[in-house]
């Protein structure tokens, strides 16, 4: 009896390779995904919990409303028709973005706007009043001429500080 | 008919195009002049309009005018400031730590770029940005040749080139004259020790321990305070060793040197090289004759035989044929400064000299000229009207405008420093404020009330922060013009800008505040005032108390309250007395009561008695009459009192 189950099991499978085999040169795929998934759905949404999650305004808003309740977090114009470099911006706006985040560590009170104008890099920068003034000059002043060399472009920082992290609810 | 026609055409065309050119011309200089885009057309006649068929512009046209449209914000802090209230210097202490802090940071940024340049070299700017490279601070070409030596005197590697000059004469190359004097100019004018690099730690290493050889050897002169952190020229140093090698020294050679003596103070040894050099029979330069002439003061004692110097110098000057040129008159002017009343004597006929010469005296020659003359105020009347070209270190300008008291002057200047480049001459920052605290204290004195805060809402906080003298100089003008309601405005101010623990400033502000009656409202905004600076004086920064009270300062602030009507805050006051031991004075308990009177207050009355005889005042029994006056008093109160009467007669 089980020597019977044994021998249909294995016959099914030698057919689910067959077919599989000629589907696959059917030109219909189904190969293995090895990449982490990440869904379309999940993307930047703090989902709701239990009310102790402070959220900020930019945060609260899920991506569907950008262009109606948020704006743009990086504002560059390759992204229009006949402009080239959309790729190239977006790889340096990562960077400058973990760059800002580790160089003023813990003060960051919101994400980073990134304008360019021209050539000019303008990054601009909601602070927590974390640190002494002159020790936001010393790493502005460093930010500064770091970017600048490193982009060979003109860079900017326009700093505002508040006293805490603005939470626009909690969720 | 064609022909005519063609030629008629061509004279046309000739002559367009000739006033085209002259237009554009025209136009060219005209824009440089007004940095607005100036739309009018240029005019050649009165009567006709000829507009120019094409027009360029400079690279930077539409941002100069832009900028032309802007006039600076007097409320906002410096640009190189971020815009927050947080991050903005509030006092001149903050200004100066928040900028050296985004200088350090800054260079900061530089070391790591210089240590890891392979980081920085990938190049996206089009066209290509050469001061955001990272600096290449290693010699490329290695092997031993004339092109090595001469990249690395261009890098101003002083030590690394004479090490390769050294070398080539042992191997037995010779270098050219020209190669050799560039290497002397290099080393004269870096004293021979390499120009300061920080940014790379580890040429420090190695060459600290040469360099801690060479000061132990001989020193050119005993040096003076100042000196010390200025090289001497040493003995036997590297240029006059490769100096003495040179086979056939030229004139640019013996300019080098002479011109590194003077720079590093050995100025005997350069008129000896001078003399050299007129032995050799070679012609002097106009460089060397300049340094010479700086260098005349110093080897010499009395005036006279300075001026003597410096006119014998100009006179082989002239037979050698060699021009002066600005900087010929500089140098004559700064070493006129070093001869006392012979220089002021001969400054003007210098500069006429000169002018016949065909040199136009520039800001530094004025600059010498201010301060020969400073005393005077008549050097600056011929100076003014040349608008366009003189302006001065303005430190030195406004000190002689305090000096005649002269208000138009010091606006004159102030509208020169808005001309055009001139703001540059402001100096650093401690100039500037040199500048700006004499432009205030000359405001206060001269001009009236309005005028003075026109001026300080403009440029205070943002330009200048005041010093607690020149706060002082605006209470007194405010004194001056009976504007003492502004007093508690200037009191915030003051608080903001970090002076309120300086307790001559505080008392003055309090004196002020006590002396009249003024009305009601702005008795009330005083008391308001006197109840913040209570706070000042009793609650100091980490338990410190900063400020101390005087029996002055604690009748005024009194004084003030009770003018306002504040009776409880001013009786609290009055306990202070004890606890400070400190003594009111007689009009203040006199006061006090009359106040006490009007609301009726008959225990206060007998405690206000009670108090002057714990101080044992001599006014206590007038105190005790007028309260039995003047009072309704109980039983106990009047038994008290007689009692404290009795008290006091015994111990009169």
């Amino acid at each position: 009896m089980s020597k019977n189950m044994a021998t249909s099991l294995v016959r099914q499978t030698k057919l689910l390779s067959i077919v599989s085999s000629q589907l696959n040169s059917a030109a219909c795929f189904r190969n293995i995904h090895c990449t982490a998934a990440c869904l379309k759905n999940r993307a930047a949404r703090i989902r709701v919990g239990k009310g102790d999650k402070s959220v900020t305004y930019e945060q609260a808003y899920h991506p569907h409303h950008i262009g109606h309740r948020k704006g743009w977090l990086s504002q560059h114009t390759s992204n229009l028709q006949g402009e080239d470099g959309a790729a190239e911006r977006v790889v340096e706006d990562v960077f400058i973005r973990r760059f800002m985040y580790g160089t003023f560590h813990g003060c960051l009170a919101d994400e980073v706007v990134i304008k360019r104008r021209g050539n000019l890099l303008v990054i601009c920068a909601v602070m927590i009043q974390k640190l002494l003034p002159s020790k936001f000059y010393f790493l502005i002043g460093y930010t500064v001429e770091l970017l600048s060399h490193f982009y060979k472009c003109p860079v900017q920082i326009e700093m505002q500080t508040v006293e805490e992290k603005v939470v626009y609810k909690y969720l | 008919m064609a022909s005519s026609c063609s030629q008629a055409l061509r004279h046309h065309v000739c002559k367009s195009s000739r006033i085209l050119r002259i237009h554009l011309q025209k136009s060219y200089r005209s824009f440089a002049l007004n940095s607005a885009a100036d739309q009018q057309p240029a005019v050649s006649s009165p009567e006709e309009i000829v507009i120019p068929k094409k027009k360029t512009w400079s690279k930077e046209a539409v941002l100069q005018a832009l900028a032309s449209a802007v006039k600076r914000d007097p409320t906002a802090s410096d640009s190189r400031f971020q815009d927050d209230p947080y991050l903005t210097p509030k006092t001149s202490s903050e200004f100066k730590l928040f900028s050296l802090s985004q200088e350090s940071g800054r260079n900061a940024a530089k070391y790591f770029i210089n240590t890891y340049p392979k980081y920085f070299q990938k190049d996206y700017a089009q066209p290509h940005i050469p001061c955001l490279m990272p600096e290449t601070l290693e010699a490329q070409i290695e092997e031993a040749s004339e092109a090595a030596l001469i990249e690395r005197i261009r890098m101003r590697k002083v030590k690394a080139a004479v090490d390769l000059y050294d070398q080539l004469l042992q191997a037995g190359t010779s270098v050219s004259l020209d190669v050799t004097n560039q290497l002397l100019d290099l080393i004269c004018f870096c004293g021979d020790h390499d120009p300061a690099q920080e940014n790379v730690p580890e040429q420090r290493n190695e060459e600290t321990e040469d360099v801690q050889d060479e000061p132990q050897a001989k020193k050119g002169r005993a040096p003076k305070a100042s000196g010390l952190l200025k090289a001497t020229w040493k003995e036997n140093n590297n240029a006059e060793r490769i100096f003495a090698l040179l086979s056939e020294p030229n004139t640019h050679s013996y300019s080098a040197l002479i011109r590194g003596m003077v720079k590093y103070g050995a100025y005997s040894k350069a008129f000896s090289t001078y003399t050299d050099l007129l032995n050799n029979r070679l012609k002097a330069d106009v460089q060397t004759f300049n340094a010479l002439i700086i260098a005349a003061p110093e080897v010499k004692e009395k005036y006279n035989e300075k001026w003597e110097l410096i006119v014998d110098l100009l006179k082989q000057m002239a037979e050698q044929k060699v021009k002066p040129n600005l900087l010929t008159l500089n140098a004559v002017l700064k070493a006129l400064r070093r001869c006392g009343t012979l220089g002021k004597s001969q400054a003007f006929p210098v500069i006429s000299e000169m002018k016949a010469l065909s040199i136009d005296p520039s800001l530094a020659s004025y600059n010498h000229l201010l301060t020969i003359f400073y005393k005077t105020g008549a050097t600056i009347q011929g100076q003014t009207d040349i608008l366009q070209e003189v302006m001065n270190e303005v430190s030195g300008k406004s000190f002689t405008c305090l000096d005649t008291k002269d208000m138009e002057q010091a606006y004159r200047v102030h509208e020169l420093l808005g001309v055009g480049e001139n703001w540059r001459l402001l100096g650093n920052d401690f100039q500037q404020n040199i500048y700006y605290a004499r432009f205030f204290s000359l405001l206060c004195m001269m001009e009236n009330i309005d005028v003075m805060l026109k001026w300080y809402r403009d440029l205070v906080p943002s330009v200048y922060y005041p010093s607690s003298n020149i706060m002082r100089d605006l209470l007194q003008a405010l004194d001056t013009d009976n504007r003492l309601d502004l007093i508690p405005q200037i009191w915030k101010d003051i608080k903001q800008l970090g002076h309120a623990n300086r307790q001559n400033l505080v008392e003055e502000l309090l004196i002020l505040m006590a002396r009249e009656k003024h009305n009601q409202e702005v008795q009330e905004s005083f008391a308001e005032c006197a109840l913040d600076i209570k706070k000042i004086y009793d609650t100091g920064d980490r338990g410190k108390v900063l400020l101390s009270w005087t029996a002055g300062s604690l009748s005024d602030l009194i004084s003030v309250l009770l003018a306002a009507h504040r009776r409880q805050d001013a009786w609290e006051m009055l306990k202070l007395f004890k606890t400070h031991n400190r003594v009111p004075s007689e009009e203040l308990l006199n006061r006090f009561l009359t106040c006490v009177k009007e609301a009726g207050e008959v225990n206060q009355a007998v405690e206000l008695v009670q108090i002057s005889a714990g101080f044992c005042l001599p006014e206590t029994p007038k105190l005790i009459q007028r309260v039995q006056q003047e009072f309704e008093l109980t039983e106990q109160q009047r038994n008290m009192l007689s009692d404290l009467e009795i008290q006091t007669f015994n111990s009169d």
